[in-house]
């Protein structure tokens, strides 16, 4: 039998009051690695005491670390070893799978080398965090292709000629998902088959864009298949926000701020998942290989363990393989 | 790095750990070397925070009793207790594991928070801002809404309450929502809200029947009645207490 699926959720915690993700204390406050790590070990907590066994971590865990005038940032995953290596430790006694997801400011394929040269560095850290933490080859990195620049084609080959040139650290920890606007599953396959990145599938995104009409089940066993045997794939899940949007905007005329409604665009995520959605989504996935489910949405951990809730009421026998 | 700057930053949302400080060497080597230790075996559920503050214990006298003192964290380390304390290396739990907290200078806060009754107290998570306001330790709890109007009320009649009153030693550590000591025994008041705002607080929710055979007697309180009708939640627990022979001078 295979082993559960994990569920898990990004970052922010909701489900206890007051626990913070990330040391955010100003640079002239001296904030630190050790104390982030010592608010993520808070959250493990959290998460076993819930039974969350998958986590995104922030991505601001290292503060500083990559700013190019704060050198006296710059060596805080050294000075760390020793607590990195208990997180680890500890990650690893929960059974918690983890993953980073850099901001959108991290672009491999930028056309400005500097950009580059910044994501670069960015990656590397995070990669190596999780190489401090000694975790297996579950614990990834996740990034987007970028930028489409001067021309789509262009713009993938660069991704895969700055992927040539990445550390191999950060090369083993990279896996690449489609967007919702730029660079769908077709693209990222094409940058799978030239590079050996692992593809982690996204449901949301691919719906919305999906320029070759793949069907969902078919580009999510692509994905799927870009995965080693003996490592056990990841995707997103997410459904879309429905509710009509409060745009304040300038009124011309009179210069005051005013309040518009506008109906609702399908790329942003909703408070909580969608049960049926999911439900119909891990139904039409019987048969692939199994996978893990990062789940992104506003409620975060609320809206995981309401899913379980739900899957147990209208899918008893889905519930019993998610964890 | 600047002392200025840590002395300048105190945001009113920045977490604060309460520590128990029980010697004075321990008080030494934060006011001296800047660090506190707490062994990661009997670590709380939440360790960190921007702040950390001491609650000094009756060992120190006039300043005993009290949360006096606090300092910011500026790192966490994980050292062996034989790392720590390199001129015990014979001691018996040499090789465990600590949380070394580096710390910067001891600021003394305006007003002591006190410990009226003399409770224990152990680790307490609070915010920067309830620290600076709050008058005594039981005022640095957060609490949501229902508990907080319960609080006020016990207090506006005279009934002093212990509040998150903890039994037995992290990770298995049990909370009583409202603890009131008296002459002839104690009573423990447990909130019935819906939903719990921490869900992990129903984790450590005592058992009725542990508690009864603990010596202690236990009032169920609903959210709905303490809404409702606070002034028989009120009577109910000045009753009992007159019938166990009126509060005790401490929380013991």
């Amino acid at each position: 039998m295979n082993p559960p699926i994990r569920l898990g959720f990004a970052v922010k915690v909701l489900g206890r009051a007051g626990l913070k993700e990330h040391d955010s204390r100003r640079w002239q406050n001296n904030p630190h690695l050790s104390v982030s790590l010592a608010y993520l070990r808070d959250i493990f907590e959290y998460l076993r005491s819930q039974q969350i066994t998958m986590y995104r971590i922030s991505s601001d865990l290292a503060p500083y670390a990559s700013h190019p005038d704060m050198p006296q940032f710059h060596n805080q995953l050294d000075e760390c070893a020793a607590e990195l290596a208990l997180m680890g430790e500890l990650a690893r006694e929960i059974g918690l799978r983890l993953s980073f997801h850099p901001s959108q400011y991290v672009i491999l394929n930028s056309a400005d080398e500097a950009l580059t040269a910044k994501s670069v560095w960015d990656l590397r850290i995070q990669a190596e965090l999780l190489e401090h933490m000694g975790l297996g080859p579950e614990a990834v990195v996740v990034l987007h292709v970028g930028g489409v620049y001067e021309g789509h084609e262009p713009a993938r080959e660069r991704f895969v000629r700055r992927f040539e040139q990445l550390p191999e650290t950060v090369q083993r920890r990279l896996v690449l998902e489609n967007d919702d606007v730029r660079f769908g599953v077709q693209d990222t396959a094409w940058i799978h088959a030239r590079t050996g990145v692992r593809l982690v599938f996204d449901n949301l995104h691919h719906h919305n864009h999906n320029p070759d009409q793949m069907p969902l089940s078919d580009a999510l066993a692509l994905c799927l298949a870009t995965w080693p045997v003996d490592v056990r794939p990841k995707i997103h899940f997410s459904s879309p926000r429905t509710e009509m949007r409060i745009i304040e905007r300038q009124d011309k005329a009179t210069g005051k701020r005013v309040e518009e409604l506008q109906q609702p665009v399908w790329t942003r995520h909703s408070d909580f998942i969608h049960p049926f959605e999911f439900i119909d989504f891990l139904r039409a996935a019987d048969g692939l290989r199994p996978f893990d489910v990062m789940l992104e949405c506003k409620a975060k951990d609320l809206a995981l363990l309401r899913l379980r809730d739900d899957l147990a009421r209208y899918a008893p026998d889905l519930r019993e393989r998610v964890t | 790095m600047s002392e200025t700057a840590d002395a300048v930053y105190t945001p009113e949302h920045a977490p604060v750990l309460v520590a128990v400080m029980n010697n004075r060497s321990d008080f030494e080597r934060a006011r001296d070397e800047g660090w506190y230790r707490i062994p990661l075996k009997r670590a709380p559920r939440r360790i960190a925070a921007e702040y950390l503050a001491f609650y000094q214990t009756g060992a120190f006298g006039d300043e005993g009793c009290a949360v006096n003192y606090f300092a910011p964290v500026r790192r966490f380390q994980v050292l062996s207790r034989g790392e720590l304390l390199p001129d015990q290396p014979d001691h018996p739990r040499a090789a465990d594991l600590y949380y070394r907290i580096e710390i910067g200078p001891l600021q003394r806060l305006e007003e002591p928070v006190t410990s009226p009754r003399l409770r224990r107290v152990t680790f307490i998570p609070t915010t920067l801002g309830r620290l600076l306001a709050a008058r005594e330790v039981n005022d640095l709890w957060q609490r949501d809404d229902v508990q907080e109007r319960l609080w006020a009320a016990l207090r506006e009649a005279g009934l002093l309450a212990e509040y998150r009153y903890q039994l037995g030693e992290p990770p298995n550590e049990t909370l009583i929502d409202f603890a009131l000591f008296c002459r002839d025994g104690r009573i423990a008041v447990l909130c019935e809200t819906t939903p719990d705002p921490d869900p992990d607080l129903r984790e450590r929710r005592p058992a009725d029947y542990e508690l009864v055979a603990g010596g202690w007697q236990v009032m169920q309180l609903g959210e709905r009645e303490i809404n409702e009708n606070m002034a028989a939640c009120v009577d109910r627990v000045a009753a009992l207490v007159r019938q166990l022979g009126g509060q005790a001078a401490t929380a013991d």
